[in-house]
Formats: structure tokens, C-alpha cells, sequence
């Protein structure tokens, strides 16, 4: 937890609503670039695939955190370090699935759409998505395959943005060329 | 302590990078072949160390040693793998070059390659940046080249 | 200690010993649907992910409602992976543990080792190195010594990293209570097996005496590892 105070007092700590400012227009270009929402929430994704990718060795590197050996364990360090450190909340693990291997993730408040208003025409958009992604991306990187997708949105009307994540399978390290 | 050399190579085998600092041999491959060789001595020896293990094992292989080179073994829950190559030292007082490893991996591979968006994270790493601080990294430990007389 | 190998020039398990292994088993009653994920590994149903109540990630599963397994069936020729997805199976009691190795294992694990050992010498970043003298994990110790006289003989033994640090402390910084341990058994290997007018070198060793003597000899070296803490 040391290392999140000295954090706070780094004087290259960037202001949350640049942040919301730059991802916001981000998104308001790629829905002007393309025709419909779908494609938007794909190219979201995949920026934050992208993003996930990285993320995860800044996370382990920063976080003494081991590898998981439990989906609930998981869940946990998502929630209560991951998404802590990198946007400053703390969202409720809840929903779980009868065999464990899904969960839902719910936000409060989403540091994201803090000024947002989706637009006439837009229900389809999941503004959001590049979180999906990014979760995507960071836990592939430690064997984990999951689906990651939007359950509610507040910016639709809901009361709270729900995340679900789903377990698909656990991915092998390679083989060595030219061995067994 | 001498360090001799470093390889970093990523979950699916490729050498990321590799530099020696006071290797006095070479293993008489070429360098890819070479880096196929330890990778592929890595995971038989992962395999080999899992199997034989008679209790369940967290981090499992730490280091091996011949009588002439100790090889120190760090992996991220990523499949990154870090490899150094020190002479012997077995005094109480020799540095813990596992912790070295994590340190090189949180200020140095984390920094300067995945938090620069043009290094490409599963090609060899070319940027000068991370190879300069790398090296004098290594070059600034208190222990690096200095000869255990043993 | 948990055990012994020897092995001969060309990579060939001659004689095993274990020592001491403890086995972990678990044995838990599930309902449907199981929340573990297995996987089939070696051979055998294995714990994949999702480690809870004792129950770890690389464990496999021994036995179900009684009933040992034999790789990936039933004594009783049943498909476990079949039995765990049937909902009508349940309750089922599952028992999980590590598992035993089998013989031909602990053959292929002694040949593996043997290319290990001269590819850790290949691979040496200074002239003249031996092949590998000792392994360390989180939770073993191997050590291994190769003796020169003519032929070629390999001998593990697996330490318990608390003792062997607890030992080296109190007696010498650079294990050479492991080295005269394996210096020890060579000794034993020299007296009991290659002395024995029946026995044919490189062959698997089936000498009594030696299997007694190894045993003295395992069994002094722990009391005095112990004795000295």
C-alpha cells in the first residue's frame, strides 16, 4: 500500500479529467469515423486489448502480488488492486455463477463517463469498452482466457455499471521448437 | 561476484535479449541456436522439476549450479523469463541475485520497454534506452566483477 | 531426504530409492456442477485451476467415491472426465492428491536429467564446467555427483531445503555434508554392487545388501543432520 501513497505524491500524476477529457474524445472520433456502433466497441477493445498487455506488467512488477490459482482469488485482485490502482475505485465482486467461473464486476461510479451523455441514436455504444479489453489483454497475458462484456451501463439508465467476466479456459506455455 | 551474461526471453520462447558481461566462453553455436538450447534446457527443466517435486510448489525452479557457473532463474506470472549466469558463490554474504532479477524486471523492462508504446512486446528488444540503463545497472552493482576468491 | 537415483552412462535409471515422501491427499464430496477446471496432463486428471479446501492446482485425482484411479479411467473402467460432467454422478466424493510416480516415470525423469546435465555444461559461460552439481526449487534440493573412474554414475538425492540450510549452518557453509553423503553411497555402489561377482554393470541393481546398506547409510546421515540442529 506504501507504494500507492507515493503515487499519489508523484508529480507526474496526471489529472483525472484530462484523462476523462482525452478518452472521451477519443471515442467521440471513432464514432464520427465509423458507421455504426458495434465497430466502435471493437476498436475500443482492441485499443484496450492492446493496453492490457502492458498494464499487467506494470501491475505485477508494481503489486506484490503472485499468480492466482482460484477464480474468486481472481476476482479480488481485480477489484480490490487492480482497478484501485489504476482508476482509484474499488468495484463490488458480486453475481458469482454456480460453478465459480463467473462473476460480475459492479461500478458505482465510472471515472470514465464522468461528463458523458450518450447521444440520440447511440444505445448500442458500450463507451466503456475499452475496460473489456483491457481485462481481456491483461489476463491472457497470465493464462487466462475470459470474455468480458457489459451487463449495465449508467450512461444507458441503469443504477449501476455491472461488468461480467466469464472463465474460458487456461492457455499453455509454448513448447519449444522442435520439441514435444 | 562476476556476472557473466543475461538472456530475457518471453512465454513463447523468443529471446527478447541477451548480453554477456565477463563471459570467458562460448558454447561454439551461433547465438539463436544457442538461445534455443537454454530455452528448451529451461522448460525440460520445469517439466523435470514439477514432476520430481514431492510437495506442491509455488515458484519452483530457483537456480542450478555446475562447478563453474550458477544459473539464477526469475519468472514473471506472465512467462517472462529471466536468466542470469554468476560464478559460484556459496558466502553467506552473496547478494540475492533472484531479488536482482525482480529489480531488473520492475525498473528497467517494465519502464523503459512496456511502457514505451513503439517496443513491440514478442520481438528482440533494440531499444538503446533500455540497453544503456541495463548496462549500467549491472556495471554499478557493488558486486559485478569482482572475483570471489574461493 | 526424499529419495535417491542412480543413474548409469548412457542415461539409464539403474536403481531408485524414496525416502520419507509424504503424501497429500484430499478427499472432498462436490455437488454439481464441479467448480474446479481439470485437464488431462501425463495421462492423468489433473487440477488445472480453481485451488480450494487443501485442494491444489496440480493435483490429480486418485480416486473416486472409493473407486482408484488408473490414469484417466476408474479401477472399474469408467472415464473420469466422463463421470465429473454426468449431474446424475452426484454427490460424488473425489479424492485429489499428488501423484505417486509410476516406474517408467521415474525412468524417463532420470533419462531427462541425464540430458540436462550435459546441456547445463554446454551451455557454461566458463571453460571447464561439469555437468549440473545441484538444482535448488522452492521446495526441494537436488544434488548430484558424477564420479570419474572410468565410468559414469550419477547419484540425487533430495534434500528438504529447511534441513539442509538448518545443516549447513551448524555444519559446513558449502554442503559438504550432502557431498560426503553422496560420496558415501558411491562408496556403498562400489562395495555392495560392482563387487558383487552377479551383478553386470549398467544393469538395474537387485542386491540385497546394498538396499540394507543404503538404507544405514540414508537413515545415520538424517539422525545426524537432526541430532545437530
Amino acid at each position: 500500500m506504501s507504494r500507492q501513497s507515493n503515487r499519489g505524491a508523484d508529480p507526474r500524476k496526471v489529472s483525472g479529467e484530462l484523462f476523462t477529457l482525452t478518452y472521451g474524445s477519443l471515442v467521440a472520433q471513432l464514432v464520427k469515423d465509423y458507421e455504426n456502433d458495434e465497430e466502435v466497441n471493437k476498436q475500443l477493445e482492441k485499443m484496450g486489448y492492446n493496453i492490457g498487455c502492458r498494464l499487467i506488467e506494470d501491475f505485477l512488477a508494481r503489486s506484490s502480488v503472485g499468480r492466482c490459482y482460484d477464480f474468486k482469488e481472481t476476482a479480488d485482485v481485480i477489484s480490490k488492486v487492480g482497478f484501485k490502482m489504476y482508476l482509484g475505485i474499488t468495484p463490488v465482486v458480486t453475481n458469482w455463477s454456480a460453478t465459480g467461473d463467473e462473476f460480475s464486476l459492479l461500478l458505482e461510479n465510472n471515472p470514465l463517463t464522468e461528463f458523458v451523455e450518450l447521444p440520440e441514436g447511440h444505445s448500442n455504444l458500450n463507451y466503456s469498452c475499452l475496460l473489456c479489453g483491457v481485462l481481456k489483454g491483461a489476463m491472457e497475458m497470465i493464462q487466462m482466457e475470459v470474455a468480458v462484456w457489459f451487463v449495465q451501463d449508467q450512461l444507458k439508465g441503469d443504477n449501476v455499471t455491472e461488468i461480467r467476466v466469464k472463465f474460458v479456459r487456461r492457455l499453455e506455455d509454448a513448447v519449444p521448437a522442435g520439441e514435444d | 561476484m562476476t556476472i557473466f551474461n543475461l538472456y530475457i526471453f518471453d512465454r513463447n520462447g523468443t529471446c527478447l535479449y541477451y548480453r554477456e558481461w565477463n563471459r570467458t566462453r562460448q558454447s561454439g553455436l551461433a547465438k539463436e541456436e544457442e538461445f534455443k538450447l537454454m530455452y528448451g534446457m529451461l522448460f525440460s527443466l520445469k517439466s523435470f522439476i514439477t514432476r520430481m517435486s514431492p510437495t506442491d510448489q509455488k515458484e519452483g525452479l530457483l537456480n542450478l549450479r555446475t562447478n563453474q557457473y550458477k544459473l539464477h532463474f526469475y519468472e514473471t506470472a506472465t512467462g517472462l523469463k529471466f536468466v542470469m549466469n554468476t560464478d559460484i558463490n556459496e558466502a553467506a554474504s552473496a547478494p540475492n541475485v533472484t531479488a536482482l532479477l525482480h529489480e531488473i524486471y520492475q525498473s528497467i523492462y517494465v519502464e523503459f520497454v512496456v511502457k514505451n508504446r513503439l517496443c513491440a512486446l514478442d520481438k528482440p528488444i533494440e531499444s538503446e534506452i533500455f540497453h544503456r540503463k541495463l548496462d549500467d545497472y549491472i556495471r554499478g552493482l557493488p558486486m559485478f566483477a569482482t572475483k570471489t576468491s574461493s | 531426504m526424499y529419495g535417491i537415483y542412480i543413474i548409469n552412462r548412457a542415461g539409464g535409471l539403474i536403481y531408485q530409492y524414496d525416502h520419507n515422501m509424504s503424501r497429500v491427499e484430499v478427499e472432498k464430496t462436490f455437488s454439481y456442477p464441479l467448480e474446479l477446471v481439470l485437464k488431462i496432463f501425463d495421462e492423468k486428471v489433473v487440477v488445472d485451476f480453481g485451488q480450494r479446501d487443501g485442494i491444489k492446482v496440480g493435483h490429480t485425482v486418485l480416486a473416486i467415491n472409493g473407486i482408484a484411479a488408473v490414469g484417466r479411467q476408474l479401477e472399474d473402467g469408467r472415464d473420469i472426465q466422463e463421470l465429473i460432467e454426468t449431474e446424475e454422478n452426484y454427490p460424488i466424493a473425489i479424492k485429489f492428491g499428488r501423484p505417486k510416480l509410476t516406474t517408467n516415470e521415474k525412468i524417463m525423469l532420470a533419462g531427462m536429467f541425464h540430458s540436462l546435465f550435459a546441456i547445463a555444461s554446454q551451455l557454461s559461460p566458463e571453460a571447464k564446467s561439469s555437468g549440473i552439481q545441484v538444482i535448488e526449487t522452492d521446495t526441494f534440493k537436488l544434488h548430484c555427483s558424477q564420479t570419474l573412474t572410468g565410468w559414469f554414475l550419477c547419484v540425487y538425492t533430495f534434500v528438504n531445503i529447511n534441513n539442509s540450510i538448518k545443516f549447513m549452518v551448524i555444519a559446513d557453509p558449502k554442503h559438504g555434508s550432502q557431498d560426503a553423503l553422496l560420496k558415501r553411497l558411491y562408496e556403498i555402489y562400489a562395495d555392495y554392487a560392482l563387487k558383487n561377482p552377479f551383478y553386470s554393470i549398467d544393469m538395474p541393481i537387485r542386491c540385497e545388501l546394498f538396499d540394507t546398506s543404503l538404507q544405514e547409510c540414508v537413515e545415520q546421515a538424517e539422525r545426524m543432520s537432526y541430532g545437530g540442529v
